[in-house]
């Protein structure tokens, strides 16, 4: 004689098919301003404004909405995945194509460089006071910044008001410049690598005890009489007239393997150890001379580890770090060091997004790197392989033995390593999400001559271990299950019933 | 004379003095004067409007670059424009303002503008009342933004005679300001959004030592606050981007 168990376990109240609880899509349009004063969104035609033109296909057939280039003639600047209609109605030009006046080149501004349009070059140029240098020639960034590098600095020395007088600057700028009646440079000679305070020079500039910071520099430089900046900051230098005469490398210079920060004596910063000028304010610190200080960024974190300026790493409110077991509203938060400050930025909530971090090894050691990256689990459980379930290139799961789901013959499943959040509040989607991890087994028992049932099939089921087993799996399905919150506390319910024969178990 | 006589006299001398004295450190701090021969149209002006904008830079800030945000979120009581929006899920934004620094330049002079034209309104009367002949031309004002400043130019041709005739052309004022550079870097990020669906905040703050860039995402909308943190100017914007609707995306 046989009688059959019916074993199940429900994590909530009922499983509802995807199809019924799947939305009606209602179709949309692409409406040229929605009512809420979006431009050029896909949405349903209630959503449109009055006024607004739409049609019943997607933004990137329309005329009005196709996106393209929109150049800025004002500005010299170029923006792609621009509507038509939005770019024209703020005054910019709109072209399907890039157009020509987007193409780029190496705009060279003084000892500085950028790689831009050339309508972008003569305006930088324009508000730097400096004649327009582009050349179209150069193909990419670096080559451009390296063109800047290997131009020759030192003192150009001119007349001006009856005066000798001196402006430290390349020499491009010194020999091919001819302006002067609103300050600048007429007929210069160039000394290259002097700088305007040397005496042999013979102008009206010389040292003096004030100091600057350069826009696009690291470190703090003394300034001359005539507001030129000079070589490096060093207290000990001041007096040291070869130091006031030639252009020394920051090899050269006080301090040169160390970032400096803090110094009241060396001004030599490094921004990749974390140093940079800034006015004395900023630090408790006041330079020897002058105003102007290396000033700290380097952070330290929530565990007291020194962390570099700009270095990033992973946090995360996780209060359970095995895979799938995500308690309910955590997240992973990237941290950033800015400027002495850490800052904190939240990857996407409902663990949509999950935080990645690396290291770099750089000439000043470790240099950490995280990221906020989307979680991939979406086909987790649809994976039957385990090479497949596994391979991080593609996805965020892993490979849990001895669970079935649905109506799969391989005794493992691949599920979230990171489970989904989920909005169990509202909505039915936590129902159907929590429903795929419900477990329906048929245990079947035969009785012996004298009446004693043993157990024949799926015996594993009334197994200790099995409940917990399959709370797991549903526990890493999303926000299913038994579960502790972030802050360490049990959810009211209970999460998971166990019914036998259609009855509930008590616990 | 008695000797209270001879206090009296002494209290009323060193009260002069100290009355003398305030004048004199104060009176740089009033309000222009139009009195007299003294009268500085452009410094009238300047003074006028100096005071007014300050705190249209701080509200274009706040919101996105627009006085009165149309498509925004809320956060933390302030509406903030989308700069760069969709409604669908799964997909970047579509680009909603791609000549930020432009209109911003915009809002700013529609803001501005009457209360330019009001000042200059207060300076023709006040010079009327003293007896001036005024002859004043079209006006028109013109607002820019550029590194290091926002420069407002208000062209108000001004001719005033009494005995001897005075021209004016333009007056204008300029607040120290790096919101240009902010709103640079804001249009960065804009494109990155629009084409890839996020930004990657550290290298602009690697690559800019005085930038600080605050990235919140709250729901499906990203906060971004740029702030120079040696001037403490900032700017903030919203943008709803390549949304992941949390859970499996099936909703009710």
């Amino acid at each position: 004689m046989r009688r059959i168990l019916l074993l199940g376990f429900f994590v909530l109240a009922s499983a509802i098919a995807f199809a019924s609880a799947a939305t009606n899509f209602s179709a949309t349009v692409c409406c040229e301003k929605t009512q809420t004063g979006a431009f050029c969104q896909n949405v349903p035609s209630e959503v449109c404004a009055s006024d607004a033109r739409q049609t019943p296909t997607a933004c990137e057939s329309t005329s009005y909405c196709k996106p393209g280039t929109c150049y800025d003639s004002n500005e010299g600047t170029c923006l792609d995945n621009t509507p038509q209609i939005v770019c024209n109605a703020n005054g910019g030009i709109w072209s399907s194509e890039r157009p020509a006046q987007c193409e780029l080149g190496c705009c060279m501004l003084g000892d500085q460089a950028a790689f831009v349009s050339l309508v972008r070059c003569k305006k930088l140029s324009g508000f730097l006071g400096l004649k327009t240098n582009y050349d179209p020639s150069i193909g990419n960034e670096l080559a451009c910044i390296a063109q800047v590098q290997l131009q020759d600095r030192g003192a150009c020395v001119y007349e001006f008001e009856f005066q000798k007088t001196c402006t430290f600057t390349t020499r491009a700028e010194c020999e091919g410049s001819s302006k002067s009646s609103n300050g600048s440079i007429q007929n210069g000679v160039f000394y290259k690598d002097k700088l305007c305070s040397a005496e042999e020079l013979g102008t009206i500039c010389g040292p003096s005890r004030k100091t600057m910071c350069i826009p696009g520099k690291d470190e703090v430089y003394w300034l001359d009489t005539c507001g030129n900046p000079a070589n490096i900051y060093d207290a000990s230098k001041w007096n040291d007239k070869d130091y006031w005469t030639n252009v020394k490398d920051k090899d050269a210079s006080c301090g040169p393997l160390s970032g400096n920060a803090d110094s009241k004596s060396c001004g030599n910063c490094n921004y990749l150890l974390g140093s940079f000028c800034r006015s004395a304010s900023f630090t408790q610190t006041r330079a020897s001379y002058g105003d102007f200080i290396c000033a700290d960024l380097n952070c330290v974190d929530e565990s007291g580890k020194a962390r570099k300026h700009g270095e990033s790493w992973c946090l995360s409110d996780e209060r359970r770090k095995l895979p799938g077991e995500n308690s309910v509203g955590s997240r992973f938060f990237k941290r950033i060091c800015v400027n002495g400050d850490v800052i904190t930025e939240p990857c996407e909530d409902f663990r949509a997004e999950e935080c990645v971090e690396d290291s770099i090894e750089t000439t000043y050691g470790p240099f950490a790197q995280a990221a906020c990256r989307v979680n991939r689990w979406q086909d987790c459980l649809a994976q039957t392989d385990r090479r497949d379930c596994e391979n991080t290139d593609r996805r965020d799961c892993f490979w849990k033995e001895g669970v079935t789901l649905g109506n799969t013959t391989i005794d493992a499943t691949c599920l979230p390593k990171n489970s989904p959040g989920l909005n169990f509040w509202s909505g039915e989607d936590s129902r159907v999400v929590c429903g795929v991890g419900n477990k329906v087994c048929v245990v079947k028992f035969e009785k012996d001559l004298f009446g004693n049932e043993k157990c024949k099939d799926n015996c594993e089921c009334l197994e200790p271990g099995w409940e917990s087993k399959y709370g797991e799996v549903c526990a890493a399905l999303g926000d299913c299950g038994a579960k502790v919150n972030y802050e360490g506390k049990r959810g009211f319910k209970e999460g998971i019933q166990v019914k036998i024969n259609g009855k509930i178990r008590e616990s | 004379m008695n000797k209270r006589g001879q206090i009296a006299i002494f209290v009323l001398v060193a009260v002069v003095i100290i009355a003398v004295f305030v004048w004199f450190v104060i009176r740089p701090r009033l309000p222009p004067s139009l009195g007299g021969a003294d009268v500085n149209p452009s410094a009238y002006m300047r003074d006028c409007l100096r005071a007014e904008l300050p705190p249209i830079i701080s509200k274009l800030s706040t919101q996105g670059g627009s006085l009165a945000p149309d498509n925004f979120m809320t956060y933390e009581g302030t509406n903030v424009q989308y700069l760069c929006y969709t409604s669908e899920d799964y997909v970047p934004c579509t680009v909603q303002q791609p000549l930020l620094t432009t209109h911003v330049a915009q809002e700013i002079r529609r803001e501005i503008e009457p209360k330019a034209r009001s000042c200059m309104d207060a300076l023709v009367a006040r010079y009327e009342q003293q007896g001036y002949s005024v002859e004043s031309a079209p006006r028109s004002i013109n607002v820019s933004i550029v590194p290091g400043s926002i420069d407002v130019v208000f062209t108000a041709p001004l001719t005033v005679s009494k005995e001897n005739a005075q021209t004016f052309r333009q007056f204008g004022i300029s607040q120290s300001s790096e919101l240009y550079d902010l709103l640079m870097t804001a249009t960065s990020i804009i494109e990155f959004e629009s084409t890839l669906g996020d930004s990657e905040t550290t290298y602009y703050m690697q690559f800019y030592p005085d930038l600080k860039i605050e990235k919140l995402k709250k729901d499906d909308d990203t906060i971004y606050t740029l702030t120079n943190v040696v001037t403490d100017d900032s700017f903030r914007f919203a943008t709803r981007s390549l949304v992941w609707p949390q859970g499996y995306g099936v909703q009710s």
